[in-house]
């Protein structure tokens, strides 16, 4: 089944529709969760002029321009503007209200100026607004999980391809290409790092990064010269079989073998300065393996099929057809892998947030909502509750997605 | 019996590789992780500031030998000629960093070695004046740690000009210095940092010394408390057993026959029903529940509070492990809940799913057509068959015993496997954190292992190892 029909069929699918529904809210909410959050108005007037800050602010986020220091030095809570549109939620992830410490329940007294100001789901030990963090975390898990699976799947697919396409035998490569080419990537690594090593932070960057490319530019034409030369002698250009399949299984034995949880974990204590690219990254090069199995199978499949042997017989090439032909047809269950994959993907999210490691500190996530309650205060309830009820749909979306889309691929081959 | 055999033996040849490899990535990580583990051991025992060099020094390689990192990490190491042989008896990681980016910047070992022995050695002299007349001494002390620390030639050449106007014995020692740096300085070879050489280091190294204690089952000890990794494993491992054990046999127990059910109810108003809860319930986050049960037990108002959920008293670990899972009872209640039920759902609905397709195969109808109660065609015919996939699971069951419950333990404050790991990881105890990783890899491969077995025992279909390997790639 094509994109499109597969499309066509999740819209049709009654019980899976809430699903589709709930995701787009989820990805609307965290694409757009600067404008649904914030301190800052979405708009205001003063001395007859507009003013966008929620903008200004996204376009200082990528380094262009800055905020309006007047504002941000005076709070833009304590403003009182001329005329005014403020978000739906007047607070920002990190705003602290001052007035509000301490896990204020929504139910309970709260000192607002205005009920536009009340927060609807409770405030944090801090002051933070509950409802301003899970809009924020909202959009932690939604680009951990989309980023960190597209990564994966870019792993798995191109290494289950090649896998399953080629099988042990398929790719046969010279020995002096495999030695000059080894060594080459071999040396240029070690040329990198040597070249960065003992030089003094901020002298001549640009000339550095320019030495790089070059000397990386020369590794690839020596590798290239070696084994033009090497060819030339009857046993190093006699061809051998690269094994791929058994290269790719062991070392998707090699990434199963370790306790997914406690590795990643384990590998975020390394890192000096936490970052949620490192966790995207992390999760990218690690739960490719599933997604790489499922690709080498349908692969497997693929390459007998008679459209497959017909472009080989045309004398087409392998790598073209490959990619243009038999990938394209082997990526049905990938949908699927996708779909578990992230639900996945938000739950290691939310468990390392909630075990508070690997993002920073100050980054509001819905697992770091959560981890403020165990040994500490139990009271407020509000922390617990809707951090982890959004968690619970978003998985639930996913994993419902993923039902779905498993069905169609049924359906479809049936 | 012999492709058993053969596919034991196949097993095997792959997981020593795998189990190396593993063990290294594992091992690997400890070096990449900043922060200084003698340093911080120093500072636990209150003897990081002595007040003397020497002293301090002293102790620093005392602790550097005792946790084994004055050796070279691994067997061997490409490193550019530029290096000195023996950099890796610095112990000292920020030292080493510079001493390193010394040798990169002017290409030679020998002299940047000899240029900073002549700071430590000038930090020894002074730190002795220091406690004879601290007024004179201190700002020279201050501005030779300095210098202690920076590779940047202008800095350093500005630092020692202060150095020389400082009093007491600081002209001697500046003058020491800056010959030694004015002799680097001399003898530029930028290039030999490019030039790499292969340094082999023997077997006196410390992946060495940890792998092979733990193939002899001495697992070393622990940088943070000097407790022998082994010990504190066990301790750790009563609590995680018990936890994961009983959960799966739960699971297994309840999940099962609640499959065949759903399976004979098939698309009647049970199924339906049970699906969608099972659904629900695989999707339900258990830290989640972990916490809204904890929240729940601790409020007085529920009247909970004989599960005892935040009990701190640990009976003797010399009791016997059934009159420690019974002492412990209550407190295990609610985290065995939090691991049973998602674990549950997903063999239930793998249950359900099998029997589905099994149920429509011609032999079931041949039992039934022959009259068999239909409870023996459910269990006796289908069930049994309906059993194989569930085979793939018990290669992730040994290792999910061992550190399974990592969140759940952290949650329940329950001093088991996984929270230990959890603060050895947080503590940078790393001998723990790679034999953990590493038993777990052992664990995986040997469920691998057992599920191969028992899938060509039971599966007449599979007869040889590239039969199974074609089947189920792992």
């Amino acid at each position: 089944m094509d994109v499109k029909g597969l499309w066509h069929f999740l819209h049709r699918d009654a019980s899976g529709r809430w699903a589709i529904w709930y995701l787009y809210l989820f990805a609307a909410i965290g694409l757009f969760s600067d404008f649904l959050a914030n301190e800052r108005p979405l708009v205001f007037r003063e001395e007859g002029a507009w003013h966008f800050p929620i903008f200004r602010q996204m376009l200082a986020q990528v380094g262009l321009g800055q905020e309006e220091g007047k504002y941000v030095q005076e709070g833009w809570a304590g403003h009182s503007f001329e005329w005014v549109i403020r978000p739906l939620i007047p607070y920002s992830a990190e705003t602290i209200d001052r007035r509000n410490l301490g896990a204020k329940s929504p139910f309970g007294p709260q000192r607002v100026a205005h009920i536009r100001y009340w927060h609807w789901l409770g405030t944090d030990q801090s002051g933070h607004d509950v409802a301003a963090g899970l809009i924020h975390g909202a959009r932690v898990a939604l680009f951990i999980g989309l980023i960190g699976m597209l990564t994966a799947t870019i792993v798995g697919v191109l290494l289950g391809a090649i896998a399953g396409y080629w099988g042990d035998s398929g790719l046969e490569m010279s020995i002096a290409r495999m030695v000059a080419y080894g060594a080459t990537a071999l040396g240029a690594s070690y040329f990198i790092w040597a070249h960065q090593y003992g030089r003094v932070e901020g002298e001549a960057d640009g000339w550095h990064h320019v030495q790089t490319g070059l000397g990386l530019v020369l590794f690839f034409v020596l590798g290239k010269g070696i084994a033009w030369g090497m060819e030339k002698s009857a046993m190093l250009g006699r061809r051998v079989p690269l094994r791929v399949d058994f290269w790719v299984s062991r070392l998707t034995e090699v990434l199963n073998s370790l306790p997914t949880l406690l590795f990643i974990l384990a590998i975020l204590a390394t890192l000096e300065h936490p970052s949620i690219y490192y966790i995207m990254l992390v999760i990218g090069l690690l739960r490719w393996t599933g997604i790489a199995r499922l690709v080498r199978a349908e692969m497997l499949r693929v390459r007998t099929l008679q459209y497959v042997e017909a472009a080989r017989v045309l004398g087409l090439p392998d790598s073209r057809i490959l990619w243009r032909h038999a990938l394209p047809n082997s990526l049905g269950p990938v949908w699927v892998a996708l779909a578990f994959g992230m639900a996945g993907a938000v739950l290691v999210e939310a468990s390392l947030s909630f075990l508070g490691i690997g993002l920073p500190v100050e980054t509001v996530t819905w697992g770091s909502l959560m981890r403020q309650l165990p040994g500490g205060n139990l009271r407020p309830w509000w922390l617990a509750v809707f951090p982890g009820l959004l968690i619970f749909l978003t998985v639930l979306a996913f994993n419902r997605l993923g039902e779905s889309l498993s069905r169609a691929a049924r359906t479809g081959t049936e | 019996m012999w492709q058993v055999g053969q596919l034991v033996w196949r097993r095997i040849l792959f997981a020593v590789p795998t189990l190396l490899v593993v063990s290294v990535i594992a091992f690997g990580l400890s070096k990449a992780a900043p922060g200084d583990p003698v340093q911080q051991l120093l500072h636990r025992t209150g003897e990081e500031s002595l007040g003397n060099w020497e002293q301090e020094e002293k102790s620093y390689r005392e602790t550097a030998r005792i946790l084994d990192l004055d050796k070279p990490a691994f067997y061997c190491a490409f490193l550019p000629i530029a290096y000195p042989d023996t950099l890796y008896k610095m112990a000292h990681p920020v030292r080493r960093a510079v001493l390193k980016g010394l040798c990169a910047r002017y290409g030679n070992g020998q002299l940047a070695l000899a240029y900073y022995r002549s700071v430590e050695q000038g930090l020894k002299r002074v730190s002795a004046e220091r406690q004879a007349n601290p007024a004179i001494a201190d700002p020279t002390w201050k501005l030779l740690k300095d210098l202690a620390l920076r590779t940047d030639a202008r800095w350093i050449h500005r630092q020692l000009n202060d150095l020389r106007r400082q009093g007491g014995s600081a002209k001697q020692v500046s003058s020491e210095i800056t010959r030694q740096f004015h002799a680097l300085e001399a003898n530029p070879t930028p290039w030999r940092k490019y030039i790499p050489s292969f340094r082999w280091h023997g077997t006196d190294n410390q992946y060495h010394h940890w792998i092979s204690g733990v193939l002899r089952g001495a697992f070393g000890n622990s940088w943070k408390d000097g407790q022998p990794v082994g010990q504190k494993i066990k301790g750790g491992l009563r609590w995680t057993l018990l936890l994961n054990l009983s959960s799966l046999l739960l699971a297994f127990g309840l999940a099962i026959p609640l499959g065949v059910f759903m399976a004979r109810m098939k698309n009647r108003w049970p199924d339906y029903g049970l699906k969608i809860l099972l659904f629900l319930l695989y999707a339900l986050p258990s830290f989640w529940v972990a916490t809204l049960l904890l929240l729940w037990a601790v409020n007085p108002a529920s009247g909970l509070d004989w599960l005892r959920v935040l009990g701190t008293d640990t009976p003797q670990l010399e009791s016997n492990w059934l009159e420690f899972f019974w002492h412990e009872r209550r407190r295990m209640l609610l985290p065995i809940l939090s691991l049973t039920y998602g674990s549950l759902a997903y063999i239930a609905l793998q249950v359900r799913s099998a029997m589905d397709e099994v149920l429509e195969q011609d032999y079931i109808r041949t039992a039934r057509a022959k009259g068999l109660p239909e409870r023996k065609v459910l269990w006796r015919h289908a069930a049994k068959n309906a059993a194989f996939p569930l085979l793939t699971l018990i290669g992730s069951i040994f290792p999910a015993l061992l550190a399974g419950s990592v969140v759940i333990e952290s949650v329940f404050n329950i001093p088991g496997m996984g929270k230990l790991t959890l603060d050895a990881i947080f503590g940078q105890d790393w001998p723990l954190v790679y034999t953990v990783l590493w038993i777990s890899g052992v664990l995986t491969v040997l469920g691998l292992l057992v599920s191969d077995i028992l899938y060509v025992w039971l599966d007449p279909r599979i007869r040889s190892a590239e039969e199974k390997s074609k089947a189920v790639w792992t």
